[in-house]
């Protein structure tokens, strides 16, 4: 398991943990030790107090819909008759809606939205964030309407 | 403060232009400014190159590919970038340069060739113009990243579908009358909303072109400014701000901080505010984006830019016109090249050189504003016919 396994670019970063944490079924935050800023995306480097410790926290509960859209035309990862095996293009997130949600402690989060179709969606409606591992073994995040 | 002047423009067509390489495109465009001027490339001291993506035009520098195809070998050039807006950095370089006194005479070119990839490469390289480590892997593209912002927009303020479309019906009908521009042809309000959806609620109309396409500039001190063939136009107001790199770690999504930011220090600068802009340019990358523009450069309320568009103040004899040259929208978005051709236009217009039917009359203040990526980079211009008092 590489970072990548999430980015499908980038190998390496300070917060490879956020992977792990994906795969055992939990979606991860950072807090920083210095300060007690919390950040998602996770970050080693607080840009607050300029301390380079932190350590993670999982993030539960439900968050209001801030935005979404179906990407139609895809990136190269996503296309599949580029005839790429890769990830997310032979599953089933292409092209699902993807949408921003904001927590009550006001960290956002981007996630494939499942378990509502897109005319089902509406800004300021509550979805959860989740981990979600797909068969070929790499994670991403979800968004799911509440309560699923 | 030093006064500096644009003394040339120049571009060439903008379009999939299989028949040059990045460099030919350059010197299209270095050639017609140079032929504006009067001048020839001996008399420039320095250049400032504007080249986008190293992936679009597989180099590590290409300004060297520019600068040596131009024959300006051995004398001082660089390349800056911004994503969307590099040609802005550019264009405040070159005045930062002759600002400065390093040098009176400063070429500003922008050039891109994207249609060398597959539009599927194209469209991965653009989706990067967001976080490529926690946006890329939700299969975002730069479209995505603005039907967010179009989505948010609307819920909030009421901005409808056909709002959108009525601001690429005026850019098309604009870039018709435009020689330069990629796609000369009207659209109906119908045909735009009824088009393919790119990424929900935009649809093809929506969306800018994938573009190949150089423009360039010189820039002169207040020494020398009146020596040249054309009336001087003068840099008179630069506003530069910086975003987040995630869409999701904004507070507000129906608005570009870094743009307002830009354009707050651009007005302060050259003494004016959004009622003196005679014309201007907005960075029309998808129709949502020249609304938030109008809101973010004061042109309009928060929140009443669909109706401004539809109400025809934005269209020649409307309040103030916007996009006269057909914006990226039917001009096209070289994404390098935008913010100096942004430059050209306005300049033209200051001068009364704009094609029948897109000039306005008698303008004697125009502005550009000039955004990279989902708004990480955002650059407003001022440009003005007479010369502030410094």
């Amino acid at each position: 398991m590489t970072f990548r396994d999430f980015s499908l670019l980038v190998r390496d970063t300070k917060v490879d943990g956020f992977v792990e944490g994906l795969l055992r079924g939990e979606l991860l935050a950072s807090r920083c030790t210095g300060c007690g800023a919390l950040a998602y995306p996770p970050r080693s480097d607080c840009p607050r107090c300029y301390n380079s410790t932190f350590e993670w926290v999982q993030i539960t509960g439900a968050g209001r819909l801030v935005s979404f859209t179906s990407v139609f035309v895809t990136p190269r990862h996503f296309t599949p008759d580029l005839g790429n095996t890769a990830p997310f293009s032979a599953y089933r997130y292409c092209p699902a809606p993807v949408g921003i949600i904001e927590l009550e402690n006001g960290l956002r989060v981007m996630g494939w939205i499942l378990g509502a179709a897109e005319a089902e969606l509406e800004v300021g409606m509550r979805l959860s964030p989740q981990p979600e591992v797909l068969p070929d073994g790499r994670a991403t995040v979800v968004l799911k309407p509440a309560g699923i | 403060m030093k006064q500096v002047a644009v003394v040339g423009v120049g571009q060439g067509r903008f379009g999939i232009r299989c028949d040059a390489s990045l460099r030919e495109l350059a010197f299209e465009a270095v050639k017609a400014c140079l032929a504006d001027a009067q001048i020839d490339l001996g008399e420039v001291e320095s250049m400032v190159a504007s080249v986008a993506s190293d992936e679009l035009s597989f180099a590590l520098q290409p300004s060297a590919q520019i600068s040596d195809y131009l024959g300006f070998v051995p004398k001082p050039s660089f390349r800056v970038e911004g994503a969307c807006a590099s040609g802005s950095m550019a264009v405040r370089t070159g005045w930062m340069t002759v600002a400065s006194g390093l040098a009176d005479l400063v070429l500003v070119v922008g050039a891109e060739k994207m249609t060398e990839v597959p539009t599927a490469t194209a469209t991965d390289v653009l989706g990067r113009a967001g976080d490529p480590i926690w946006e890329y892997p939700f299969g975002m593209t730069f479209p995505g990243y603005y039907a967010m912002i179009a989505r948010a927009h609307m819920a909030r303020y009421g901005t409808t579908e056909a709002q959108l479309a009525a601001v690429a019906v005026k850019n098309h009908h604009y870039g018709a009358l435009n020689p330069y521009a990629h796609l000369r042809k009207e659209i109906t309000l119908e045909k735009a909303l009824t088009a393919f959806m790119v990424a929900s609620p935009l649809k093809l109309y929506d969306c800018c072109l994938i573009s190949d396409g150089a423009a360039a500039i010189l820039l002169a001190s207040e020494a020398i400014a009146e020596r040249f063939a054309k009336e001087p136009i003068w840099l008179s107001g630069l506003g530069l701000g910086t975003g987040t790199l995630s869409l999701s770690d904004r507070n507000d999504l129906t608005t570009l901080p870094a743009a307002a930011e830009a354009a707050r220090q651009a007005y302060s600068m050259a003494a004016i505010g959004p009622k003196d802009v005679d014309v201007a340019v907005v960075h029309d990358c998808f129709t949502i984006a020249e609304i938030v523009a109008y809101e973010d450069l004061g042109l309009c309320p928060r929140g009443e830019g669909g109706r401004f568009v539809e109400a025809g103040e934005t269209a020649l004899g409307g309040a103030v016109p916007v996009n006269l040259d057909g914006g990226l929208k039917s001009k096209g978005h070289p994404i390098g090249t935008t913010g100096v051709a942004m430059a050209v236009e306005i300049v033209k217009q200051l001068r009364g050189e704009a094609d029948p039917g897109r000039q306005v009359d008698g303008a004697a203040i125009g502005l550009s504003h000039n955004v990279g990526g989902t708004g990480q980079h955002a650059a407003v211009h001022v440009f003005s016919l007479d010369k502030g008092a410094g």
